[in-house]
């Protein structure tokens, strides 16, 4: 697997992921306008997973493997989306900090030299101003302090270690800003300096791009994999 | 006398939302939003009516429009 492919195939799992938990929240969130404001940035999501899935094969390293059919820790998505989201305040440092960051990455891909990222993934960013506008209006009300540092200390663990793949990606210019950029990029957006973390990256998998063990539940995996709706289909 | 039904409560305030689909018609109103903010009601606009293929959407404070007469005041 090529450190390109497996950044690729992680911001679309992270996509898939965020987009199943929006949506989760379209008949919970505060006020009606919330409600489709997370539909719609659900299918905005789980749409830009689709594309990405689909830059892999032109990549010419697909890195999906076979174990993807049937173990959810194969995928690399963050821990923040293994289970769903119990409060409002979950849904907004997401919405506000994650799915930043993701953008923050995808605008490193554009802005590389990847001629299929530079053309694909350009009108996601146009998309994705509105998901930020959600996220940061929200983020500024005021919401509790604990999702907040989680969705930080995730994102800056997403972004890699100073001497890992992405900072190589960074040299080779296929992607336009290392860690330490796409950082100081998140900060500049959300106007807002990151807590202090201090990850320990030697527990850190380079291939999920996280540290915690763990994954998804089985019913969301089946529900990923098209298998939870054959409960209802007739034998 | 009843009160008459308001959409906004606490901070919100409500917007409405202009869109049009070709350069040569004019914006019509196409609904509106309720919102604490311009950035959060921009992002409501969007994601309540893009179900059209709009070239433009604007959106503007209900309260910032300034009305000349209204129905039966001509």
């Amino acid at each position: 697997m090529s450190a390109l492919s497996g950044l690729v195939l992680s911001i679309a799992d992270n996509k898939q992921m965020l987009g199943l938990r929006y949506a989760e929240w379209a008949t919970r969130a505060p006020s009606l306008e919330a409600d489709i404001a997370a539909a719609a940035m659900g299918l905005d999501d789980l749409g830009h997973s689709r594309v990405l899935f689909g830059c892999l094969e032109p990549l010419g390293d697909d890195p999906r493997t076979p174990d993807r059919e049937s173990d959810p820790a194969s995928l690399s998505a963050l821990p923040y989306f293994d289970e769903p989201w119990t409060s409002w305040a979950q849904f907004v440092a997401a919405n506000a900090i994650l799915d930043t960051a993701f953008t923050v990455m995808i605008e490193a891909c554009v802005n590389g030299n990847v001629e299929v990222l530079q053309h694909r993934l350009r009108k996601m960013l146009s998309e994705e101003r509105y998901h930020f506008l959600h996220g940061r209006s929200w983020l500024r009300s005021g919401i509790d302090k604990g999702p907040i540092d989680e969705a930080w200390r995730q994102a800056i663990e997403w972004f890699g270690p100073p001497d890992g793949d992405t900072a190589s990606l960074h040299k080779d210019g296929s992607l336009s800003m290392g860690p330490s950029e796409l950082l100081a990029r998140l900060e500049e957006r959300l106007e807002t300096k990151a807590p202090s973390v201090k990850p320990d990256w030697k527990g850190w998998d380079a291939k999920r791009r996280r540290s915690r063990p763990g994954a998804i539940d089985d019913r969301t995996f089946g529900m990923l994999r098209g298998l939870e709706e054959k409960r209802y289909a007739k034998t | 006398m009843t009160e008459k039904y308001k959409r906004v409560s606490g901070d919100a305030v409500e917007y409405e939302v202009f869109a049009r689909k070709t350069r040569g018609e004019p914006l019509h109103q196409v609904g509106s939003v309720v919102a604490p903010d311009d950035d959060l009601a921009a992002a409501y606009a969007r994601a309540t009516y893009d179900e059209e293929r709009w070239i433009e959407m604007t959106i503007v404070r209900k309260d910032h429009v300034i009305a000349l007469w209204a129905p039966g005041e001509s």
